[in-house]
């Protein structure tokens, strides 16, 4: 073998737990989205959107498995730590994960008010997840740092998360479904939008506040000039989802698609950020990707299997999105 | 708060947790496969009662599916919260195994399983057969990687040192470690009689308020003939999963068959109190030798007793009485599916008594699992990983108001879910097939 040529393995093993991240927060982030919309909708519209994430959400959720699965996987040393530290938020996201998850299959069965309490129950366990995945990374990007401070950042954070998933959420809705609904969902994306404009620019302005280790890393001339691109792509973004809700209201022809690509567009964006931030460090300050990564004999052995299943991974996810291409249908199981 | 109460704690949480869990898996991996045996007379026949057979069972499979899917995931954060010193020790065996489970059987499975629910009416009839049969091949090969690793912890092999860690020498040695082979037949025999018996048990529901109900009747029959072939070979199974266990993990035997000291020509105990703090049993009732006999076919046979291997040894009273319930369950639920194989045989209607029986084992084969996997899990401690890591030495340094707190956020919703998905899978049997 070459002996130039050696794998870093644990930046391939980070890239792959980001892909595993991004990939959870965009496509469970649109069935939480909906699940965090349904008080907003009366109960035929409720039926549309749960049927318009029921064939997707347990694949969608298996990107969490995944996420956490390389963290444990690739680096132990920092699993422990992390998992430690958000103990409480990762247990209430865990409540709140189960409970939409049964009230999902539960409420579909049930009639009377046993389907209004599963359909309560499918809001709070889609809230109380989204809110607390929103803590977990104010906590994350600071270092676990404790003091008021932190911790309001970590609320702020829990809050815009919220108002993200609430923006994928409406517009997949605008993409799945028609009608009054349809329109309704274009002004739930447009209050979505606002939110997350706030939140963004929060987080934007606050982390640097916040972390030494960010500012030093954005705030550096003339590379800044450079890393300015991201927040302008991010704002073109915004209003490209902003534009083009607009002209679906007022009926004068964009294609429905387009709000959603835009969202998915501004969390890559972010994500992006917040990655740049991070980079190289799996705990902030404390533990960097190559300090945490496992033995190169376990990181082998995963990166076969890896490459093995990705392809057919992306085949049939591919398949089952083709499968479902279009507008939701009710009725789910017939 | 003590250390120890926090150990007790992280296990009494992982243990609620993995045991709760462990219901659906343990229902879904066979039931997949008989939804895919309904799928398939469906295809074959076009006859609307399989149909309405298939889609009933369908729905029991989903709500199951879910139910395991959330606690699964779970599971997969607390190893993390609550053991991260296992990871840090074994990571670079436990972690691969695990991560193939993800990789090989979760997208899999929750990727078709969108199809199969919803997608009857949007693909041709063999793609859905495809995406039922791609579900329980998932199902199946998420118990093979979960089993590689538990067998792993249970009897490692293939394992090796590199500067003072622990990392894989031999992936296959340790996916098809000892007990490997006979852990997973075990369990995947256990999932077919839950299966059967959930499916004898709802369908007995039904026909108690609708004794001509086609669809019943037929699903009846198939839970029954199913447990009937299965049961005998469950018992057999289980012997030699008991054989390999006194080979590699003979403390575990001396917990299960109650015997304090090492000694030739060793008698069965057939009840008992076992004393831990005495070392000793009360109330025994034995017959002389059998032990010997059982295990070693040689009524003089020495038998290593749990002062052999004090002080690493497990608590005998759990283990000796999960292991009863266990095999107690296991004969009466043999000698329920035959004699309901034989009275229903040939098309004879069920009578009163069988479905009243039928229904009231509906959930037998969750005691029994839960029994099994109580003596397998108490009976390799104080190991996690026998040999090389304890169960105290893995646990984390959370704090006991934190465990506290999320052990009662757990049990009540836990509860909620059980209580729920009893109450439907009730109401879905009364309710019957519709096509």
């Amino acid at each position: 073998m070459n002996p130039q040529f050696t794998l870093d393995l644990p930046l391939v093993f980070m890239v792959l737990m980001g892909l595993a991240v991004l990939l959870y927060v965009v496509l469970d982030g649109y069935d939480l989205g909906v699940g965090m919309l349904m008080p907003a909708a009366d109960a035929r519209e409720q039926d549309f959107m749960v049927a318009s994430i029921g064939p997707f959400w347990d694949a969608n959720e298996t990107w969490l498995v995944l996420g956490i699965g390389i963290l444990l996987v690739a680096f132990p040393a920092a699993h422990g730590v992390v998992l430690g530290a958000l103990y409480l938020p990762v247990a209430a996201m865990l409540i709140g994960l189960m409970l939409r998850g049964a009230a999902f299959e539960f409420r579909i069965k049930a009639e009377g008010w046993h389907r209004e309490l599963w359909n309560w129950l499918f809001w709070f366990g889609s809230f109380l997840t989204s809110f607390a995945q929103g803590l977990m990374l104010g906590r994350y990007i600071t270092g676990f740092e404790t003091g008021f401070v932190y911790y309001a950042f970590a609320l702020v954070t829990g809050a815009a998360l919220c108002g993200g998933y609430v923006l994928l959420g409406a517009t997949w809705l605008v993409l799945k479904t028609e009608g009054e609904l349809q329109k309704k969902a274009l002004a739930w994306a447009r209050w979505g939008l606002l939110w997350v404009a706030l939140g963004v620019a929060l987080v934007s302005l606050a982390t640097p506040l916040v972390s030494e280790t960010v500012r030093a890393k954005w705030f550096d001339f003339p590379r800044t000039a450079a890393l300015m691109l991201l927040p302008l792509a991010t704002a073109a973004a915004w209003l490209l989802v902003w534009h083009a809700t607009g002209r679906l209201r007022r009926r004068t022809g964009a294609p429905e698609w387009v709000p959603f690509a835009g969202a998915v567009a501004i969390f890559v964006l972010a994500f992006a950020g917040l990655a740049y931030s991070l980079f190289p460090y799996v705990v902030m300050d404390r533990l960097t990707i190559w300090q945490a990564a496992s033995h190169p004999s376990a990181l082998k052995m995963v990166l076969i299997g890896v490459a093995i299943v990705l392809p057919f991974l992306v085949a049939y996810t591919a398949f089952a999105y083709y499968v479902f291409r279009g507008k939701a249908r009710a009725g789910l199981y017939d | 708060m003590d250390t120890s109460d926090v150990l007790l704690l992280a296990r009494a949480q992982f243990g609620l947790n993995i045991g709760f869990h462990i219901l659906f898996p343990s229902l879904t991996i066979a039931l997949a496969w008989i939804l895919l045996y309904f799928r398939v007379q469906y295809a074959r026949s076009n006859d609307a009662a399989w149909l309405a057979t298939y889609k009933l069972w369908t729905k029991v499979f989903a709500l199951s599916f879910a139910m395991g899917v959330v606690t699964g995931i779970t599971m997969s954060f607390q190893f993390g919260t609550n053991w991260p010193g296992y990871m840090q020790a074994v990571g670079n065996v436990a972690g691969p195994l695990l991560a193939y489970e993800v990789l090989f059987a979760f997208f899999l499975e929750g990727t078709f399983l969108g199809v199969m629910l919803f997608g009857m009416n949007r693909v041709p009839p063999w793609v859905h057969v495809f995406a039922t049969a791609m579900v329980a091949l998932g199902t199946t090969l998420s118990s093979f990687w979960i089993l590689a690793l538990n067998s792993w912890m249970q009897t490692p092999a293939g394992h090796t040192l590199d500067g003072g860690m622990i990392i894989a020498g031999d992936w296959w040695q340790v996916i098809f470690n000892p007990s490997f082979p006979f852990r997973l037949t075990h369990m995947l025999l256990a999932s077919g009689l839950t299966a059967s018996f959930v499916i004898a048990g709802l369908s007995a529901w039904r026909l108690l308020r609708a004794s001509d109900d086609v669809s019943a009747r037929r699903t009846l029959r198939t839970g029954l003939v199913l447990a009937a072939v299965l049961a005998p070979l469950q018992i057999f199974v289980g012997d030699l999963h008991g054989l390999n266990t006194l080979e590699h993990q003979p403390a575990k035997i001396a917990a299960i068959e109650a015997i304090w000291k090492t000694g030739r020509g060793v008698p069965l105990v057939l009840f008992a109190v076992p004393n831990d703090e005495q070392q000793r049993n009360d109330f025994a009732v034995e017959i002389p030798q059998l032990a010997s006999v059982i295990l070693k076919h040689d009524p003089d046979a020495e038998l290593k007793g749990i002062d052999a291997f004090a002080p690493d040894v497990p608590p005998v009273a759990p283990v000796f009485f999960a292991f009863r319930v266990m095999v107690g369950m296991g004969v009466l639920m043999l000698i329920l599916a035959w004699a309901g194989a034989w009275v229903t045989r040939r098309g004879a209607p069920p009578p009163r008594w069988l479905l009243w029986t039928c229904a009231g084992f509906t959930f037998s084969g969750w005691i029994a699992t839960l029994a099994g996997w109580l003596v397998s899990e108490i009976g390799r401690q104080p190991w996690l990983v026998t040999g090389v890591l304890k169960t105290a030495d893995a646990v984390g340094r959370v704090s006991g108001a934190e465990l506290g707190a999320s052990l009662t956020g757990y049990v009540v919703t836990y509860a909620l879910m059980l209580l729920a998905y009893m109450v439907v899978l009730t109401h879905l049997a009364g309710k019957g097939a519709h096509a």
